[in-house]
């Protein structure tokens, strides 16, 4: 039994929204909404009233971040400093804390966008190949839906996109 | 860059000046300048061109504000609006001279902002230059109360010794190329002979300690060589023909300049300085903005 | 006269088209105005090549050290704080008029950032040994020394950057990939590359989403603590008029300030060169005009809050100093600078003033001109006289010094100007949903039936705005 990827483009964000609606209410068998992807040229955060609620772990990353530009720059300034002992400073301690506090807030910063920046990059699936199915008209103003389906399911799914004026259907075999 | 030394010394690295400190000191090199005998002659001035390897920027440039004198004699004339009693056209009565050069501060102003750490404190209590470390952000200058740091705004030595008078250079010390900070040593060339000298005599403090100068204590390290009091003389001290600069380690107490900063009630660590009667007349410059410089001077005493 | 912030029924593809649009076909105008800043830059090149070789006494002298390059260092380091205030801060409290004209704004932080990052480079005497400010692993155990404010900019500005530079680029992504599948030849690579196979799935929104906000989370306190590590340049040091506590608030109020002006002008020029009437509408103008008004005027205490402080602190020094800024030589410059940042905003409080482009855009660089002046009248007064009367002295900037810093504005014209012909200068993506999202909230009884298709109860949450009522 094959595998096949089907998108189908709708005018816009309402009429694919109605679509997913009705696979959620299982019209089709064995295709939940789980496997539905909704490509758009903008955001819609109201999708997970269809879709569910899908997690974003960036801000995990970014506490990472945080806490490690914290600790990293703070112990790093201050075993540089106690290594440097040449340099008395204007009658300073060895290790000043006021500096050290300043250079590690920004150490904080720096790292924690870097690391969200990174999880960004791996969450969000970037830096791979588009798939052929890839419309150039969701950048301008098309709403995509596309979905992974086994034989059986492929026509009632064209139904279904017909039923709610789909612009056009994209398929391919996966293999 | 090893973690374990930074935890187990914490709190030695924690300690400010206030607290003792991590450092330890050798010596603690101090002057002190008796205005009273200062009769503006800038001979020492002159001295420290000869010494220290100044350049002569010749006139032009100095009107620009580009020359070095380490030592400068300030010249200042008393005017009514600051509230003289008097104004007079002669210098015995109207000016008043103060050579200024490097004050050596405790709690340097300088050394804090330099961003590669160039400018530091020796274990000698130095104020130290460290020319091929600077990279010339002029950050010390600007913060130097005092105004007492000179720049190489030029590459002088191309022009300021026309031959024979590159013959007189000092070579015990660097020409200084631009782009680099420099000001008064306490001439730590001298003053390096004179230790490594005692250190051949063995003379030799063998142990550490504390030692106490006003009721500030400063940690010595072990090993110091002992150089006597009045065993070198900088070049300023030497030229002075009326002595109006004394020079010397603060951490011997039997030294010249010890015993005027004691005999005038002047204590390092202070701010402001007591007087309790008219007969002392020590002063810093500038002290109330907490530098702890370790240049004292003496007022001068002037019929009204 | 146009009341609406952007048109809502115009059509997505008009979008794509009138900003792509721009970025094709230079004119005439174009190529002018890069030969300008080319020669400007080679202006300020020559006199650098003259001040490397010969030395630092062509712009410098004792006791002015710094002068006109850490002046202008700040002022570029503050035009930089706008467009992070525009885009973060905005987008936080969620005020979608951002979004047609937040792109250049950040552009803006990231080349003038990339202007001022020269400036410290130019001024140090052996610039050639600059690289030991940085924190490497030495065999001899050197480092730089931490404690120095000059080592905090180096950090902050680094930081800085660093994330402002990311933030345009996260911003942009979905924006290069609507470039990608428009484009053909070098830019169809270079574009396929940048977008990073954005292809706006549901898992890329959603975590784009959150990076952004979370970005902005980071950027609003790093811009805060940038300019306030600047003025710790001045502020961290002992001498009168720098050794100032206000100087961190002064600075960042300051900052801002000349930063919105600057977004004035280049909103007006890309409106103008661009035919961006559409997007970058008068009501949005107006809208930063008053934000422009509001920054002016905290400006304005925090000097007064200043000169009181000095005046009641009566520090003999410091005192001296403030009745020479209004008194001594420098005193023109310092009436200009209350002029031009206290008095002269007030024109942004008048509506029919704020609507006038052509005044807007005299005003805005009348009002640059007056926080450059400023960040002079910070520097110089300072030096020329501080606790030692043997150095007080004036200073007139030299020649070599106006040359690099005359070139510094080629220099960030040029980094512009290649910017908004490779990239898109206006968010098409955030100007949809901005659509979107206005058109949505005019038609509320639409969005109830849409609601109610979903099956859902109308009380169960998610609620799109007035559906209760509906």
């Amino acid at each position: 039994m094959a595998k096949h990827r089907i998108m189908g483009l709708f005018r816009d964000f309402e009429e694919a929204f109605n679509a997913i609606a009705e696979l959620r209410d299982r019209r089709v068998p064995g295709l939940g909404v789980d496997d539905v992807t909704l490509i758009s040229p903008i955001e819609h955060p109201e999708i997970e009233e269809v879709l569910g609620e899908r997690p974003s772990h960036v801000p995990k990353f970014t506490l990472c971040g945080a806490l490690f530009g914290m600790t990293f720059g703070f112990l790093f300034l201050s075993s540089a400093q106690a290594t440097f002992l040449v340099q008395p400073q204007g009658g300073k301690p060895v290790v000043p804390l006021p500096t050290n506090i300043v250079l590690t807030y920004e150490m904080l910063i720096l790292f924690g966008v870097l690391f969200t920046v990174i999880s960004f990059i791996i969450t969000a699936r970037l830096l791979r190949k588009r798939n052929s199915l890839y419309s150039e008209n969701v950048s301008v103003d098309q709403v995509g839906i596309e979905m992974s389906l086994n034989d059986n399911q492929l026509e009632p799914v064209r139904q279904l996109f017909k039923r709610h004026k789909v612009l056009e259907i994209r398929e391919e075999v996966v293999r | 860059m090893s973690l374990r030394n930074l935890l187990e010394n914490w709190g030695d690295y924690r300690k400010g000046r206030e607290q003792g400190g991590h450092h330890k000191y050798e010596h603690m090199w101090g002057m002190a300048i008796d205005l009273n005998l200062c009769i503006g002659c800038n001979a020492c001035s002159v001295a420290c061109y000869a010494e220290n390897n100044l350049a002569v920027v010749g006139k032009e440039k100095f009107e620009k504000g580009h020359a070095l004198h380490w030592m400068r004699v300030e010249r200042y004339w008393d005017e009514p609006n600051l509230g003289e009693a008097r104004v007079s056209e002669y210098q015995v009565h109207g000016a008043s001279f103060v050579p200024t050069n490097c004050q050596n501060c405790n709690a340097a102003t300088c050394e804090p902002v330099c961003p590669v750490a160039a400018t530091y404190h020796t274990p000698d209590g130095l104020n130290a230059q460290v020319y091929n470390r600077c990279i010339g952000s002029r950050y010390c200058s600007n913060n130097c109360p005092y105004r007492l740091r000179y720049f190489n705004f030029w590459s002088y030595y191309e022009s300021s010794w026309p031959a024979p008078l590159h013959m007189q250079l000092n070579p015990d010390l660097t020409v200084r190329d631009k782009g680099v900070m420099e000001k008064c040593t306490f001439c730590v060339q001298r003053i390096r002979a004179a230790k490594d000298k005692a250190k051949m005599e063995n003379r030799v403090v063998a142990e550490g300690g504390v030692v106490n100068v006003g009721d500030q204590p400063f940690k010595v390290a072990p090993g110091r060589a002992k150089v006597q009091d009045m065993e070198f003389q900088t070049a300023c001290q030497q030229t002075c023909p009326t002595s109006a600069i004394s020079f010397g380690d603060m951490l011997n107490p039997d030294s010249q300049v010890s015993k005027l900063w004691r005999s005038h009630q002047v204590e390092l660590g202070k701010t402001s300085q007591k007087k309790p009667n008219p007969e002392l007349r020590g002063y810093r410059l500038l002290e109330e903005l907490n530098t702890d410089p370790r240049v004292m001077f003496l007022e001068r005493v002037r019929e009204v | 006269m146009q009341t609406k912030d952007i048109n809502e029924d115009i059509k997505w593809a008009q979008i794509n088209k009138d900003v792509l649009r721009s970025m094709e076909n230079p004119r005439m105008g174009y190529w002018i105005a890069v030969a300008m800043c080319v020669a400007m830059v080679g202006v300020a090149l020559t006199a650098e090549i003259l001040q490397y070789t010969t030395g630092m006494g062509n712009a410098k002298n004792w006791p002015h050290m710094w002068n006109l390059y850490i002046a202008t260092f700040i002022f570029w380091i503050g035009m930089s704080h706008s467009g992070t205030l525009l885009s973060a801060i905005l987008h936080i409290i969620r005020s979608d008029w951002r979004k047609p004209i937040y792109r250049f704004a950040e552009a803006m932080t990231t080349f003038s950032l990339m202007t001022a990052g020269l400036f410290p480079v130019i001024h140090v005497g052996r610039l050639w040994n600059i690289y030991w400010t940085l924190p490497y692993v030495s065999d001899r155990g050197i480092w730089p020394n931490f404690r120095s404010p000059l080592i905090w900019d180096a950090f902050a500005v680094f930081t800085y950057l660093t994330s402002s530079a990311l933030f345009l680029f996260i911003g942009m992504i979905p924006d290069l990939a609507i470039c990608r599948d428009n484009a053909k030849g070098w830019r169809k690579k270079l574009y396929t590359a940048l977008s990073l196979g954005w292809r706006g799935d549901d898992r890329q929104w959603r975590n784009f989403r959150k990076t952004y906000l979370l970005m902005a989370c980071f950027l609003i306190p790093l811009a805060v603590s940038v300019h306030s590590i600047v003025s710790s340049d001045f502020a961290m040091s002992i001498m009168p008029g720098w050794h100032v506590t206000t100087f961190p608030p002064y600075f960042v109020a300051g900052a801002l300030y000349s930063g919105c002006a600057a977004i004035i002008t280049l909103f007006i020029c890309l409106r103008y060169f661009f035919r961006f009437e559409e997007y970058m509408t008068i009501p949005i103008l107006e809208k930063t005009c008053k934000l422009t008004f509001a920054i002016a005027m905290v400006w304005t205490y925090l000097n007064l809050i200043e000169f009181a402080s000095v005046w009641y602190g009566h520090n003999a020094a410091e005192k001296e100093l403030l009745i020479a800024k209004f008194t001594g030589p420098y005193s023109p410059f310092f009436w200009a600078m209350l002029f031009f940042g206290s008095v002269l905003p007030f024109t942004l409080a008048f509506e029919k003033l704020r609507r006038h482009i052509p005044t807007m855009f005299v005003v805005s660089l009348l009002l640059n001109v007056g926080m450059w002046l400023e960040r002079w009248m910070i520097v110089s007064p300072t030096l020329s006289m501080g606790y030692h009367p043997i150095a007080f002295d004036v200073m007139w900037p030299t020649m070599v010094s106006w040359a690099i810093v005359f070139g510094s504005f080629g220099w960030f014209g040029l980094l512009f100007l290649v910017f908004v012909k490779i990239f898109p200068s206006i968010s098409m993506y955030e100007v949809k949903e901005m659509v979107y999202h206005r058109r949505r909230v005019a038609r509320d009884e639409q969005a109830h039936v849409f609601h109610r298709r979903t099956g859902d109860h109308p009380s169960s949450g998610t609620a799109t705005p007035g559906l209760e009522g509906a």
